[in-house]
């Protein structure tokens, strides 16, 4: 038993790292580029180059990106509520 | 090439199918007949099998499996094997096989006073390769046609869905943000390489000619 358990939390946590990495880089890049289009848009003005890494600077602090941590939380809360649901109900 | 190609797509699509089939739960409305269980000698069916109760030794080639037999509406059979699936696939984090086996016996009817029961269970019932749906929980029902609305599958199947719509679209942003950049550096590489090249070129041939003897006079 303890074995299955060890091996479903493991093969979880490398699937959850993965799944992590890919979400942060695609959440950074699809910030990046709404950065870009407003300055080509609407800013026109300063060092277009200051403005974006000062945006991505914001980023690094924002709640979105925080929230990407529910990618290790929602599947262990998913399982126990489901260990709870067939098995004590 | 046409017709590989649609092979490809067909063996992919019934094999998602088929997979989804046998993982998700279903519901069936029967009347439990019996119980009872029975030593299973693993052979060419084994991966239709789940793991032996969770605590148990792993790895035996055999072992008892309790089973839930039934009559459907329609008269026909139906038996159920009854395991836990414990920490493995599918997902079912079923524990409880002892427990569900003892509501079953509980939920026991016959043909003139019968008591219609919803069997919640995954997997198929195959004859050829002595396979069984594995039941993972039991509830009495009113009767053989109460309709039972399927939300566990319509959430999974909508989160798979988004799940897979979200894929493609983080590829499409990596594509456009990433390789197409990268493919455009090549090209503008290379061509400004040919440049060079051809002036590297020129620069040679004008040297040459300026060795050529001027006419002289």
């Amino acid at each position: 038993m303890i074995f299955a358990l060890i091996r479903l939390v493991m093969v979880s946590l490398v699937l959850s790292s993965v799944v992590y990495v890919l979400l942060s880089i695609y959440s950074r890049s699809v910030r990046r580029e709404k950065l870009e289009d407003e300055w080509d848009q609407e800013v026109k003005t300063g060092d277009r180059d200051a403005y974006i890494e000062k945006g991505m600077e914001e980023y690094q602090h924002s709640l979105r990106r925080k929230l990407i941590v529910l990618v290790y939380i929602v599947p262990m809360v998913v399982v126990l509520v489901l260990l709870y649901v067939i098995n004590f109900v | 090439m046409r017709y590989v190609k649609w092979s490809f797509w067909a063996i992919v699509t019934i094999s998602v199918f088929a997979f989804l089939h046998y993982t998700l739960p279903q519901h069936d409305i029967v009347r439990i007949t019996d119980t009872y269980e029975k030593r299973i000698d693993f052979g060419d069916n084994s991966i239709f099998w789940a793991s032996p109760d969770t605590g148990n030794a792993t790895g035996a080639t055999n072992r008892d499996v309790f089973f839930i037999q039934t009559i459907r509406p329609n008269g026909k059979p139906m038996v159920y094997r009854n395991e836990d699936t414990g920490w493995g696939w599918p997902p079912y984090f079923k524990l409880d096989s002892s427990n569900l086996q003892t509501e079953a016996a509980d939920l026991k009817s016959t043909k003139e006073n019968p008591q219609w029961v919803s069997v919640t269970h995954y997997g198929w019932r195959n004859e050829f390769l002595s396979i069984y749906p594995n039941a993972v929980a039991v509830k009495p029902v009113d009767g053989p046609d109460v309709r039972i609305i399927p939300w566990v599958n319509i959430v999974i199947l909508t989160i798979l869905a988004v799940l897979v719509l979200m894929a493609r679209r983080m590829w499409l942003q990596f594509r456009e943000r990433t390789i197409d950049p990268f493919l455009e550096d090549m090209d503008d590489a290379s061509d400004s390489a040919r440049d060079r090249a051809r002036g590297f070129w020129r620069k040679i041939r004008t040297w040459l000619t300026s060795w050529r003897g001027k006419p002289r006079n």
